[in-house]
């Protein structure tokens, strides 16, 4: 640490206890993300000098970059107040020992769980009550089953602690470094919680690593960051669960995801999401995938007020490729925007992206994508299909996809396709008995069934079923 | 962009000039210089952004080089069959004044952005086509040969209810000057109820020459504007072609072939907008890319709230030849109607392995099979040409590129 470092955190140490001692006054009178509350995060966790260097660095480039508001069609910020950021920060920390009880849980949350037919000491730990517990358990379950191998699934937080130099060497360095856009700044300020997966050399990890209620474990899940490394020949597949909807009073997820995919390493990261409809859920997720490396995402954005993600691919080494399936449906005021991003800068590389999107009640999809080949990435191919479904004419389908091809070797395929509900597929179910809703459940399930498909069944049902309660319209 | 960047030229008195020599109306001038005011303030044309990057860099021009309004010249064909009124501008402003007041920055806002109000304030040559009413007419020729620094030209067309007529145009430069030339085009065509309108475009400026066209249709209810856009020459271009599907059953087609080679740059957008109910449009452009030349091609299909059962299609393919070229596609879709079919897919590729090696293993050396292949990979956009001389031309000229 350097002697300049010191005397910030000795001149802070003043500050810290002051803030302390009147905690709510001192947050609620505190405007906009400060140097004090990155110093008050890292030091509640215990953190290592370095780790609060990047907060601080990653907290400059925060203050530093404009936000963005120009990108055609991009999803309204405005309503989202970073101003107002900072006071929930301060209780989140707060809660770390207690938790909040599934009474208190606002009632359409409750009731989802309900229709979702998640049993109750799921629904327990998705409302925050044992999560620690219950995370215990899964975490001990892993380590009987691969402790021995040298695999690693643990808490972000407790990662610094227990496997520092790796996550030092990786931890916003190369993968998303902070500078990357303005939401990764954020997170790298105020990032806490998340998910640390180390895979070894040559292990396979066969059922899916999950981490499904870790959410509100700590209470600011908003800002949770995944490390996933896979060392060269090894295999997981990480399902990150986020279906329960979250508090309504927070008002911004940013998380951050990094995953490293080694020589002939296989990593898929699967996501449903369902954030209530207040959340911006503004994130940044890249994987790096070196020679013979595959990677795949499939995710399923459902809630949030406005979504922003393009889980981003760079295909460094010969040979590596990607897979991209996301799913998006957007229903009242909501607006989601998603995609895919690839980087071809190896010979060999490959990329699919399927895009589907499912638009209803005003609400708003965009698929946005980039593809990027660049040159000497040659024999390199890449296919794009995006289709979208809409319902009624107050909905709005776009799509934006950008292909870059700085290499002529190449094989490079973008299509898309936009239709309404085919009133003849209805009307022939309908003929087979089905009422109308059941009639578009069913063409909506076959719709998506691309993505269901690659889910594991508990997570394709889930969605499957969340999407029905979205027809229905009856979540409240 | 900034005013000091104009050259010191472009002032009130040289609009003036230009006007004073065109013999036109007051309100002309006025719009003339009210572009010029809003010069300072007024941004470039949009270009596609991704994130660190502008995909054409329009700002980097130098203005001060090449604009030289005052001593444009250019040697124009302007004919076109009895039935129809082919009107180079200074007879325009006379003969039909009532059309150009009408239809005039009607269709493309004269401040749309930099480039269209540096054109409004300057063009100092054009053309009026007019159709009257139940009129066909055929072989309009509007041939633009450059022979100064900059020029600037305006075209409109305007087509009464159930005409129908086939346009033609053409931009080259004739006379060398020292350093670079502009070009600068600006289009409106007011397509009227049930009419018909194909103009068609070959763009084979020489490669010292930076080129803006804006070429904008509005069509009325059952009216068709088609286009056909061909980009050869200059050594940037930035063109865009639309068509605001205005009225109920109206349509477009564009058929793009653009052949970029050397270090050309070529930044091309096809868009419609579906603004009513039962419209239709086909996008089918086809590039062929070769040294280190560029493209960056931006597709638009907007699908309006109230454009009810729409139909829109949308193709784009690019053939690399070379491993220094670049291709940049972005074909974009808004989806605001849900009663829409709506489709369009981009790809980008370079000849056939198997192709090559079918041809070669008849007896074809490389280079031969190579340009049949490029031949042929235009045919299907060259089909869509219904103005045979038009395609004839940009056959030859393919043919032309290739065997340099």
């Amino acid at each position: 640490m350097s002697s300049e470092q010191d005397q910030l955190k000795e001149t802070n140490t003043e500050e810290r206890f002051a803030f302390k001692k009147d905690e709510s006054a001192a947050v609620r009178s505190d405007k906009g993300l400060t140097e004090e509350v990155v110093r008050l995060i890292s030091e509640d966790k215990d953190e290592p000098d370095w780790m609060l260097d990047r907060r601080l660095r990653a907290l400059e480039h925060w203050q530093n970059m404009p936000m963005p508001t120009d990108w055609p069609g991009q999803p309204d910020l405005t309503e989202l107040d970073v101003e107002e950021i900072v006071p929930y920060i301060r209780p989140d920390v707060d809660k770390r020992e207690g938790a909040d009880s599934w009474d208190d849980l606002p009632e359409d949350i409750q009731d989802t769980f309900e229709k979702l037919g998640i049993p109750e000491a799921e629904r327990k730990a998705l409302s925050g009550v044992g999560a620690q517990y219950e995370s215990e358990v899964v975490y001990q379950n892993m380590q009987e089953q691969w402790e021995e191998k040298g695999v690693v699934f643990c808490n972000m937080d407790e990662a610094v602690q227990e496997h520092e130099d790796l996550v030092k060497e990786y931890f916003m360095t190369s993968c998303v470094p902070p500078s990357d856009n303005k939401f990764a700044a954020l997170h790298g300020a105020v990032w806490s919680g998340g998910s640390f997966v180390y895979i070894p050399e040559d292990v396979t990890v066969e059922m899916p690593v999950q981490a499904y209620f870790r959410m509100n474990s700590e209470g600011m899940g908003q800002f949770e960051h995944t490390l996933i490394i896979a060392e060269p020949g090894s295999e997981v597949h990480y399902i990150e669960g986020c279906s329960a909807p979250k508090y309504g009073s927070h008002n911004l997820h940013s998380g951050g995801v990094e995953v490293f995919v080694k020589e002939d390493a296989h990593v898929q990261y699967s996501t449903v999401q369902n954030w209530s409809k207040n959340t911006f859920n503004l994130n940044t997720k890249r994987a790096i995938v070196e020679k013979g490396g595959r990677m795949e995402w499939v995710s399923g954005s459902m809630g949030s007020k406005a979504t922003m993600l393009y889980p981003c691919t760079i295909l460094k080494g010969r040979g590596a490729s990607a897979n991209n399936i996301t799913i998006a449906f957007a229903g009242e005021g909501q607006n989601i925007d998603t995609g895919a991003k690839v980087y071809h800068n190896a010979p060999h590389t490959k990329s699919t992206i399927e895009s589907k999107s499912i638009s209803k009640d005003g609400g708003r999809t965009n698929y946005r994508g980039l593809v990027h080949i660049s040159e000497g990435a040659e024999h390199s191919s890449t296919a794009v299909e995006c289709d979208a479904l809409m319902f009624d004419n107050e909905s709005t389908s776009d799509t934006m996809p950008y292909m870059e091809i700085d290499e002529s070797k190449v094989d490079v395929a973008h299509e898309a396709t936009v239709g309404k509900i085919g009133d003849e597929d209805v009307f022939y179910l309908q003929s087979r008995g089905l009422d109308d809703d059941d009639a578009k459940q069913m063409i909506v399930s076959g719709f998506i069934e691309p993505i269901t498909e690659e889910l594991p069944i508990e997570y394709a049902v889930e969605l499957n079923r969340l999407i029905e309660l979205e027809m229905e319209g009856s979540l409240g | 962009m900034t005013a000091t960047q104009v050259h010191e030229t472009i002032s009130e008195e040289t609009v003036r000039e230009i006007s004073e020599d065109l013999g036109e109306p007051d309100w002309l001038l006025e719009t003339r210089l009210d572009a010029l005011d809003a010069l300072g303030e007024l941004e470039m044309p949009d270009v596609i952004r991704t994130p660190g990057r502008d995909w054409t860099n329009l700002d980097a021009l130098d203005y001060e080089s090449f604009v030289d309004p005052l001593n444009a010249a250019e040697e124009k064909d302007q004919v076109g069959p009895d039935e129809a009124e082919v009107l180079p501008l200074s007879e325009a402003v006379e003969e039909r004044e009532d059309l150009l007041k009408e239809h005039f920055g009607s269709v493309i806002d004269p401040q749309e952005n930099y480039l269209t109000a540096l054109s409004t304030a300057l063009f100092s040559t054009g053309t009026l086509v007019y159709v009257p009413k139940n009129v066909d007419a055929e072989d309009v020729t509007i041939r633009t040969t450059q022979h100064s620094q900059s020029l600037f030209n305006y075209t409109l067309v305007v087509t009464e209810q159930s005409s129908s007529v086939t346009i033609l145009e053409r931009q080259d430069t004739g006379d060398d000057v020292e350093g670079d030339r502009y070009y600068s085009g600006i289009v409106e065509v007011a397509a009227g109820e049930n009419s018909h309108v194909q103009y068609g475009s070959l763009q084979d400026l020489d490669e010292e020459t930076y080129n803006y066209t804006l070429k904008r249709g509005d069509a009325a209810d059952y009216a068709t504007v088609n286009w056909v856009e061909g980009n050869i020459g200059s050594r940037l271009t930035k063109s865009s072609v639309e068509t605001e599907l205005n009225g109920e059953g109206s349509e477009t087609k564009t058929v793009g072939a653009f052949f970029g080679h050397d270090d050309q740059h070529f930044d091309i957008a096809a868009r419609v907008w579906h603004n009513t109910a039962h419209t239709a449009a086909d996008l089918v452009t086809r590039g062929v890319l070769d040294d280190e030349a560029r493209s960056v091609y931006e597709g638009v299909q907007d699908v309006g709230r109230d454009a009810w059962d729409t139909n829109s299609y949308q193709r784009e393919n690019t053939l690399m030849l070379s491993d220094d070229s670049e291709a940049d596609a972005s074909p974009k879709l808004i989806i605001n109607n849900h009663d829409t079919e709506a489709s369009h897919s981009a790809t980008v590729g370079q000849i056939d392995e198997e192709d090559m090696f079918y041809m070669t293993s008849r007896g074809l050396d490389d280079e031969s099979a190579r340009n049949m292949l490029v031949e042929g990979f235009f045919v299907p956009v060259f089909e869509e040409v219904e103005v045979e001389e038009l395609r004839e031309d940009l056959e030859t000229r393919v043919q032309e590129r290739l065997h340099e």
